[in-house]
């Protein structure tokens, strides 16, 4: 049994005057509903776990060595994009190891699905990648639309990779705003917001909604497209790119970005390859995975796009594969246009879905990696058993790798260079 | 549908399988002894025609007589997702080895299914919950936990479904439909 030292606490702010000789015990009132919250919020935020340590991995963490001490972030901080809590083991200013603590934003998805009928899941698996919500739908459809063997009309599949890729770029954007803000650069955020407000106007004009769109039907989309989306699309395409590359460039030419960057946080192939890592974090280590290429869904084979890759795996790779992605997805997003066929956007289909018992994985390429899910069909009206993989889980995974001897500064630039949602982390 | 594919690991996998190998769409799917999980994923990852390199997801699945541990692997050597059921886990006591000899991201992944279903994974070193509180005794997503406000399978879909929350909150439980209210002391 590994003996465990209590850390001091972080401090309050406050002084704190020890008197000598007894004093006076005050019974705190149990009546009182502040003072027990206080106790409970106290206990809540504790560094070190009040029970003992269960598992090897944990009671190795909680042990602190010589001249080591804790420090707790989150779940209440800027940095770390959404309600994530990361317990830090420190040595000085040198990360020793890091116990990330998720759960704080979990709503129990997967078993409100299972509890829903098949139409009502795709609203509720909406708010989990919510940078992205398109993205959540799609594996959902694709597995229900497999269970079904639906066959969709082109044009909903067109119109499907026309909205994805317009929402990658914005996440993408927003991504590069989010990472600069993180390393205390305050411009970035502003103009990612600009593009990216462009975007989800239009995409309001086409779903009806900014965020959770709510737009992904089984066998096809809610709406065929307009001219008020239309219009919009045709005025951001024509500088669509040149702003990508000006925004690129506040930050490409910042010495302050690239120093900050280049060379923390490296995550080599091997390494990427065994956490399970996908999306950009797996392309800048070098592997070329991407789901759109590696296992084409929709009407990705006939599109014409690289897939780019890196070798270096460290921050700013992560974040030039980004840049790259941006130019990639305005070439689909072209394309698509052009290609647009005429037809239906809807399949037919019954207003009550009872598939045939069976099994379904449906994954698709977000801006974050692979999502998919796996749906089982016990021929009823709702899923027996919908699993949701989120790629942010799994990016995020790999922070007891990368952390370990960094400065506690480059804590936010690794958290923000893995790009992680929290809605989708903790479903 | 790659049938080469079903060649191949019939070949490399016979003696593991537990029923016939089963194709649809672009997936494949192999049903396996929880007990063989280590040998069969080594072979699937090592063996050089099929390379299964990327670990997409673990699932753990609760069919409400026995539990399920399905993987999704993904290989550059074939155009399917490979699915792998490892069927026939207790419910009493579920186990399964862990993946993480070969996938350290499995870690999480079964932590997930430790705490959805309550499966131990013997191997992982950090078995413990993720998402529910660390004190929290039950394991919601098994098929005999019931969502008090069950609205969808409740008769009046979700209009009479604000009668059945008006439960005493110190109702005792019911373990014959499996229901815990309380934590254990």
């Amino acid at each position: 049994m590994p003996t465990r030292q209590r850390a001091p606490r972080p401090s309050t702010g406050r002084a704190r005057t020890t008197k000598p000789g007894p004093q006076p015990q005050r019974q705190p009132s149990t009546d009182d509903p502040r003072i027990m919250l206080d106790r409970q919020v106290g206990a809540l935020y504790e560094p070190i776990p009040p029970y003992p340590t269960r598992t090897e991995r944990e009671g190795e963490f909680y042990t602190l060595g010589d001249g080591e001490m804790f420090l707790n972030v989150g779940p209440h901080h800027p940095a770390t994009h959404g309600v994530l809590r990361l317990v830090l083991k420190l040595s000085g200013e040198q990360v020793v190891d890091v116990d990330p603590v998720l759960g704080y934003l979990h709503r129990g998805v997967e078993k409100i699905c299972e509890n829903s009928d098949y139409y009502h899941v795709i609203d509720q698996v909406d708010p989990l990648e919510y940078v992205s919500s398109l993205f959540q739908e799609w594996p959902a459809v694709l597995s229900f639309e497999k269970l079904m063997d639906v066959q969709v009309p082109r044009r909903a599949e067109y119109i499907r990779v026309l909205s994805g890729e317009l929402l990658r770029v914005s996440s993408h954007i927003l991504y590069l705003g989010f990472y600069a803000l993180d390393l205390g650069g305050l411009t970035p955020i502003l103009y990612s917001f600009i593009e990216r407000d462009e975007i989800v106007e239009m995409l309001a004009a086409l779903t009806g909604a900014r965020m959770l769109f709510n737009y992904f039907r089984i066998g096809g989309v809610n709406g065929d497209l307009n001219h008020e989306f239309m219009s919009r699309l045709g005025d951001w395409m024509t500088r669509a790119a040149k702003e990508a590359e000006s925004q690129a460039t506040l930050l490409n030419e910042n010495e302050i970005f690239v120093r900050r960057t280049r060379g923390v946080g490296i995550l080599d192939r091997a390494t990427a390859l065994r956490y399970g890592v996908t999306g950009g974090n797996l392309r800048a280590s070098g592997v070329p995975f991407d789901v759109r290429r590696a296992h084409p869904y929709s009407v990705y084979p006939e599109l014409d796009f690289n897939i780019p890759t890196r070798d270096e795996g460290d921050s700013l790779a992560r974040y030039l594969i980004r840049i790259d992605e941006i130019r990639e997805s305005i070439k689909i997003i072209d394309q698509c246009l052009h290609n647009m066929p005429d037809g239906p956007v809807m399949a037919s289909l019954p207003r009550l879905i009872r598939p045939r018992p069976g099994r379904a994985w449906g994954a698709v390429e977000g801006p974050r990696g692979m999502l998919g899910v796996y749906a089982i069909s016990d021929g009823s009206d709702q899923p027996f058993r919908f699993r949701i993989h989120d790629p942010s889980f799994l990016n995020l995974e790999t922070m007891p790798a990368l952390l370990p001897g960094s400065l506690l500064a480059d804590t936010m630039t690794i958290i923000a260079s893995l790009d992680p949602v929290m809605g989708g982390i903790d479903k | 549908m790659d049938r080469n594919l079903k060649a191949r690991l019939e070949a490399r996998l016979g003696g593991y399988l537990r029923g016939p190998i089963y194709q649809r769409h672009d997936e494949t799917e192999i049903r396996i002894e929880p007990g063989s999980i280590p040998d069969v994923l080594r072979i699937l990852h090592d063996v050089v025609d099929l390379r299964f390199e990327i670990l997409a997801d673990i699932a753990g699945v609760d069919t409400g007589e026995v539990m399920q541990v399905v993987y999704h692997l993904w290989s550059p050597m074939t155009t399917d997702w490979l699915r792998i059921v490892a069927d026939g886990i207790s419910r009493d006591d579920p186990r399964a080895p862990s993946a993480t000899f070969l996938w350290i991201g499995a870690e999480w992944l079964e932590r997930e299914a430790y705490d959805m279903y309550g499966i131990i994974f013997e191997g992982n070193r950090d078995l413990r919950r993720i998402f529910m509180p660390p004190d929290y005794t039950s394991f919601p997503l098994r098929k005999d936990f019931l969502l008090p406000d069950d609205a969808a399978r409740s008769p009046g879909a979700g209009v009479r479904h604000v009668e059945r929350t008006h439960v005493p909150a110190d109702l005792a439980d019911d373990p014959a439909a499996g229901i815990r209210r309380a934590p254990a002391s």
